[in-house]
């Protein structure tokens, strides 16, 4: 958790180039076929229920079993590592990026992650909060409850298995919340953004920061 | 003394029947399954009285660790009665005398991708007991409803639980089946059934909960079983090469084709209305909503429209 923050230049950078640049792995072992080419426009998952699937990026072909992995951001594609096309892959391997623009709101919350500790899903799963926490939260709102190691936050739900999930990280408070009941979150993707209480002051005064000089100038 | 009183050899007696029912059309080796399943029901415990049977298993899983043994995977734990009962999120669960309460503790060695099968194995074993012991036509709606009727029988909630000595992992299988109560809470009286209330008398509450067991155990057998050829890449054991719990599970289950109101609390919180067409090979029920797109989800839960 960084105290020093150099807010000229993180935010002459957003400035500079205010995209974030989302690079696209092979989901798993198999044949690649591209489905999306550079320069393209490409859209995310969308309804209230993000049930319209994103553009097709890319297909992969598992013994005979074709599976088509659609964009999960909007943007335009960068780049697409061609040599690929046609190639057996193997799990992990970077197939192309996403040029994908940045909202006010998305920088606030990349400046703030270098700030705060992430608690990270678990699993890719629907995630509560336990019924304590959910409780505290009602009552004092998210950031006046304080949570320690250990301590049981949230409830990892999947298949109707219930799984606890246990905090793990520095004591601090909850300052952002990432995901949304009812949705699914993937795996290593962050829960939670934590932060020691002496830090309030400094996350506020980023998202002042950013708020101000962004709506100035854009 | 408890009144609810199943023996781990009555069991595992009842499980041995279903190697009678061998069958050369299908692929499955129903010795090796039961050989995988035994375990369930090894070790049973009956209570007249406790809150709740899933915080005594993790006491027990606790002070056995503490005491440097393991409890026994399919340990089971009963009672006639329970006070602190409870369903998924707040929800209380209603459990005088005369149903099934409990749980039975699974110590995990599954591999994670089959995890989330143990929810539906509780719910094909209580919809395959009711069917045999009593033929009542009960129905699965995903993911392990029990329903008859329209009216919900039984309900049952997997809760993990991670010991914290060792960190073993165990799945607690927390079962509620009414079967000789006959009262509900108001709130429930509409969608609640029970099987006296569905048969017009007392059913034996040991032989079904002996009955039940049993079909727990050839469930988790299944899961044991596909899990081993999998590996050994044999394939699946079910129809068309699907596993074959899932096959299980579709033969008793009435919420394909359905107009459903999905929600991950639906009591609560509804987010959508959609029309099932299946499931996935994880067990996930694949919906195509309003507008045409379709959409899988693996937690949650549905309530059917018509």
């Amino acid at each position: 958790m960084s105290n020093e923050l150099d807010f000229d230049q993180l935010l002459s950078k957003y400035k500079a180039d205010p995209f974030t640049y989302v690079d696209i792995f092979s989901v798993h072992t198999g044949r690649v076929s591209f489905k999306a080419g550079v320069g393209q426009e490409v859209a995310s998952a969308g309804g209230e229920w993000l049930q319209i699937l994103g553009t097709a990026l890319y297909e992969i072909n598992r013994e005979r079993n074709p599976r088509i992995v659609n964009a999960q951001v909007n943007g335009i594609v960068a780049h697409i590592n061609s040599e690929l096309e046609g190639q057996f892959v193997e799990a992990g391997v970077k197939l192309m990026t996403i040029k994908h623009p940045l909202k006010k709101k998305e920088i606030i919350e990349i400046i703030l992650k270098d700030v705060l500790s992430l608690f990270p899903a678990p699993e890719s799963a629907k995630y509560f909060f336990a019924i304590d926490i959910q409780s505290r939260i009602d009552k004092k709102g998210a950031r006046a409850v304080t949570i320690e190691p250990g301590e049981e936050i949230l409830t990892m739900s999947l298949m109707k298995r219930d799984t606890p999930v246990f905090y793990k990280g520095e004591r601090g408070v909850i300052h952002s919340i990432y995901f949304k009941p009812g949705l699914s979150v993937g795996q290593g993707e962050p829960l939670l953004g934590v932060c020691a209480p002496e830090k309030l002051p400094l996350i506020q005064k980023i998202i002042t920061r950013v708020k101000a000089e962004w709506d100035s100038e854009h | 003394m408890a009144d609810n009183q199943p023996t781990p050899q009555a069991v595992l007696q009842r499980l041995r029947r279903e190697l009678l029912l061998q069958d050369a059309s299908v692929r499955y080796d129903r010795t090796e399954i039961v050989r995988y399943g035994a375990f369930v029901g090894s070790v049973i415990e009956c209570h007249d009285r406790l809150p709740r049977a899933m915080d005594h298993a993790r006491s027990l899983i606790a002070a056995c660790a503490g005491s440097g043994r393991a409890l026994a995977s399919g340990t089971v734990i009963l009672a006639d009665e329970m006070s602190l009962c409870k369903g998924r999120f707040t929800r209380s669960w209603h459990a005088p005398r005369g149903g099934v309460w409990g749980c039975m503790v699974f110590a995990n060695t599954l591999l994670p991708q089959w995890r989330s099968f143990i929810s539906l194995t509780a719910g094909v074993a209580c919809c395959e007991a009711v069917r045999e012991i009593c033929g009542a036509p009960s129905c699965l709606r995903w993911v392990n409803d029990v329903l008859v009727g329209g009216r919900k029988l039984a309900g049952f909630l997997v809760e993990s639980y991670t010991e914290a000595l060792h960190g073993e992992e165990f799945a607690l299988v927390g079962f509620g089946i009414n079967v000789n109560n006959i009262s509900f809470p108001s709130e429930i009286q509409g969608t609640a059934t029970s099987l006296c209330r569905i048969l017009g008398r007392d059913i034996d509450l040991t032989e079904f909960t002996t009955i039940f067991l049993a079909k727990l155990a050839f469930t988790f057998g299944i899961l044991h079983h596909e899990e081993a050829r999998d590996l050994r890449g044999d394939g699946f054991s079910g129809r068309q090469g699907n596993h074959l719990l899932l096959d299980r599970w579709l033969s008793l289950s009435d919420t394909l084709g359905r107009r459903v109101l999905y929600g991950f609390d639906v009591m609560t919180a509804p987010q959508y209305q959609a029309e099932v067409m299946g499931l996935d090979p994880s067990g996930g029920l694949i919906l195509r909503l309003a507008d045409g797109s379709v959409k899988t989800e693996y937690s949650g839960e549905i309530r059917y429209l018509e």
